[in-house]
């Protein structure tokens, strides 16, 4: 705990180092700023839950970047086509295995540790896409209509209640099914998009048929995450715009956007920091989820929930350890973002993260 | 929105409907006729609106009103949702009083960790759980099926309308859904055995949310506990159970407009679940709707779900009132 304090305030401190090096003064002119960040570190320590949720996390990003270049198994060949002994083969113990992988294999008798390396790949870079890229839309919409008021605030309400109303799993589907076919041909007209795409979440670039689905995915789960966000700051923005210094802001003539990014935007931008946490769990699941629908990507892309989609077939005979398997990485990752966004809403909280930091001197 | 949804699927969907190896030109023709397909967008639009208000849009691949077709599957997903909604409550409200009694003990600790781990798993994997633990290891439950009322007792139920002015429509559309018909009959059996079907998809469902309600059940409950009322209710001496009883009933504002959502979520199909226990409800006619761009039952199915959002939002505002009398409209 103490040693995630210390490596916590490093980083300020290399932090504040680093803006004073661009524009000298600026650690003195934000002390009071420091000093509350080097709390939030400190509340962050004492708190289990996050420090088990950060390792989690941490864990699992590390993963995700070095995956597909250790894993000791390419998801391209297909070896129970050569060797059916390996086809299902189920966990053994060592002496007894003779060539097979501790973990077992999956219908193609590939190994299903390696091949989770490469999953890891796909849910941490798409759940990350989604989120960032749905929650600015969101905060961007919800600014806008929670500070504009009138007209505008009543039509992006009423378009953010319609997306609500339906249910997102399969305005999502409709989505999903919709898209590949166009994303496709963007993708063969821009060879180098292809090329970063497929690098970013591990994949053969000739395999960007099944990019083109994981990217119509991604913009699926945009369109239905974006309604929350705008919600939530709409809310936060409406009580934020009464309060004196924004009528003081307005009043000296600071120009309507800087009023929006400079004032309004950090003041509710901690519960959404909270909730991008707490989606990234959400959306790892959803992304999974569509395609256990069979949505995403087709063979042989190793995704989790596809893996586990195709072991369901032969489910539970045969291939109990590879939804076993896959079902508990899922779980893991969604876990870790989860513990995270509890502790974080704590820490985030001033009323909350006095108490803890009050509890942690009395000790 | 659905029709831009729908609008936007490429290719031409009359194709896909007539089938693509039989493809008679005729055919072909007819059916673009039929649903005006050659006309431009806004003239289908108004189409298929009033062909919905109607109640006249057909299905394209079986050649069925839609809302029959819809109205054979809702039922199921009624009942599912019913069973899974029992669970729900069972669950959280329970674990949630138990966790505010308890406060900052290991109790409400593991409920913590109940409803993380809870929103961490997801839906899929935790039926392949339940049914390896509860089907193939204990085999404590049976799969697959929905039990039927008697075809009496169904037959009785199709005919109230005409023998019961008024209600009967009212009546039969009850008991449409398989479990409130046999109860309406007294077919107790075939209830039990409703319950002994579903109650695997049912407990997952229950398990998947029981932690989060119980988290808001948690909280509403201890800042009702906080309040003054609470401090002159103990101060006139009253037992424990009847403050309890007075902080409760106003912590359950928050609960019941959880519970609302949750409920109309699973009315509107839980496609995975039924994916998984082969249930053919909502969630599996609108994925299989999608999939064959099958328009019409989009669009009503998507009716139904707007329907639904209402009639639950409605039912919640009214429960306030009924909960909290000073709540008026």
């Amino acid at each position: 705990m103490r040693l995630i304090y210390k490596l916590l305030t490093k980083i300020i401190d290399g932090y504040s180092l680093l803006r004073d090096r661009i524009s000298p003064g600026w650690s003195s002119k934000n002390s009071s700023r420091l000093r509350e960040w080097k709390l939030m570190a400190y509340a962050f320590s004492k708190s289990r839950i996050g420090v088990l949720g950060g390792l989690i996390v941490a864990v699992v990003i590390v993963i995700a970047i070095i995956g597909p270049a250790i894993s000791w198994e390419p998801y391209w060949v297909y070896k129970s086509v050569t060797d059916p002994r390996l086809w299902l083969h189920p966990p053994c113990v060592p002496p007894s295995c003779s060539g097979a992988p501790l973990f077992g294999t999956d219908e193609w008798g590939r190994d299903i540790v390696a091949m989770s390396l490469y999953g890891f790949r796909i849910s941490l870079v798409i759940s990350l896409l989604v989120v960032l890229l749905g929650a600015p839309l969101g905060i961007f919409l919800g600014l806008l209509s929670g500070y504009r008021g009138g007209l505008v605030d009543e039509v992006i309400m009423r378009l953010t209640d319609i997306f609500i109303a339906f249910p997102g799993l399969i305005l999502a589907i409709a989505f999903a099914s919709v898209l590949p076919r166009r994303i496709r041909e963007l993708l063969e007209a821009f060879p180098a998009l292809r090329d970063f795409l497929s690098f970013l979440f591990g994949l053969r670039p000739q395999e960007y048929g099944q990019l083109a689905a994981l990217i119509s995915v991604w913009f699926a789960m945009v369109i239905v995450w974006w309604p929350g966000y705008a919600r939530i700051v709409r809310g936060s923005v409406l009580s934020v715009k009464e309060l004196p210094f924004i009528e003081a802001a307005k009043l000296i003539g600071i120009s309507e956007r800087k009023i929006l990014i400079k004032h309004i935007l950090p003041n509710v931008l901690s519960p959404v920091l909270v909730m991008m946490t707490f989606d990234l769990a959400t959306a790892t699941l959803f992304a999974a989820a569509l395609s256990f629908l069979g949505l995403g990507p087709q063979e042989p892309v190793p995704e989790l929930g596809f893996m586990i989609s195709k072991a369901a077939t032969y489910f539970p005979e045969r291939s109990w350890h590879v939804v076993l398997y896959f079902g508990t990485l899922l779980l893991f990752i969604a876990l870790g973002w989860n513990l995270l966004g509890d502790a974080l809403r704590d820490i985030l909280d001033p009323r909350t993260r006095r108490a803890i930091e009050f509890r942690g001197e009395g000790e | 929105m659905t029709y831009i949804i729908a609008y936007s699927i490429p290719g031409d969907p009359t194709r896909a409907w007539v089938g693509e190896k039989l493809l008679n030109p005729e055919a072909l023709q007819r059916v673009r006729e039929k649903y005006k397909f050659n006309a431009p967008w806004y003239e289908q639009f108004a189409f298929f609106v009033s062909q919905l208000l109607s109640g006249n849009l057909e299905d394209p691949i079986r050649n069925r009103n839609v809302f029959d077709e819809i109205f054979e599957r809702f039922p199921i997903t009624v009942e599912l949702a019913i069973v899974g909604f029992t669970f729900l409550v069972a669950i959280g409200i329970p674990l949630g009083v138990l966790a505010a009694i308890k406060k900052d003990t290991a109790v409400d600790f593991f409920v913590r960790v109940f409803a993380l781990v809870g929103s961490s798993l997801p839906a899929f994997v935790l039926y392949y759980y339940l049914i390896l633990i509860l089907f193939v290891y204990t085999s404590t439950t049976q799969l697959a099926g929905i039990p039927m009322p008697s075809a009496s007792c169904r037959s009785a139920i199709a005919s109230l309308p005409q023998t019961i002015p008024y209600i009967g429509n009212f009546l039969s559309a009850i008991g449409s859904v398989p479990m409130f018909g046999a109860l309406m009959c007294g077919e107790l059996e075939v209830v039990g055995e409703t319950f002994r079907r579903l109650y695997l998809p049912g407990l997952a469902l229950g398990l998947l949310n029981g932690g989060f309600i119980a988290r808001i059940v948690r909280n509403s409950l201890l800042d009702a506990l906080s309040s003054e009322y609470i401090l002159y209710a103990k101060a006139r001496g009253l037992s424990k159970l009847r403050v309890w009883g007075h902080a409760f009933k106003n912590a359950l504002i928050p609960v019941v407009t959880v519970l609302g959502i949750n409920f109309g979520g699973l009315l509107s199909g839980a496609v995975i679940a039924e994916r998984v226990f082969n249930i053919p409800g909502m969630g599996r006619l609108m994925y299989e709707a999608i999939t064959r761009a099958n328009f019409p039952i989009i669009i009503a199915s998507t009716f139904l779900f707007a329907i639904i959002y209402v009639t639950v939002n409605l039912v919640v505002d009214i429960l306030y009132a009924v909960i909290d009398p000073r709540i008026r409209y």
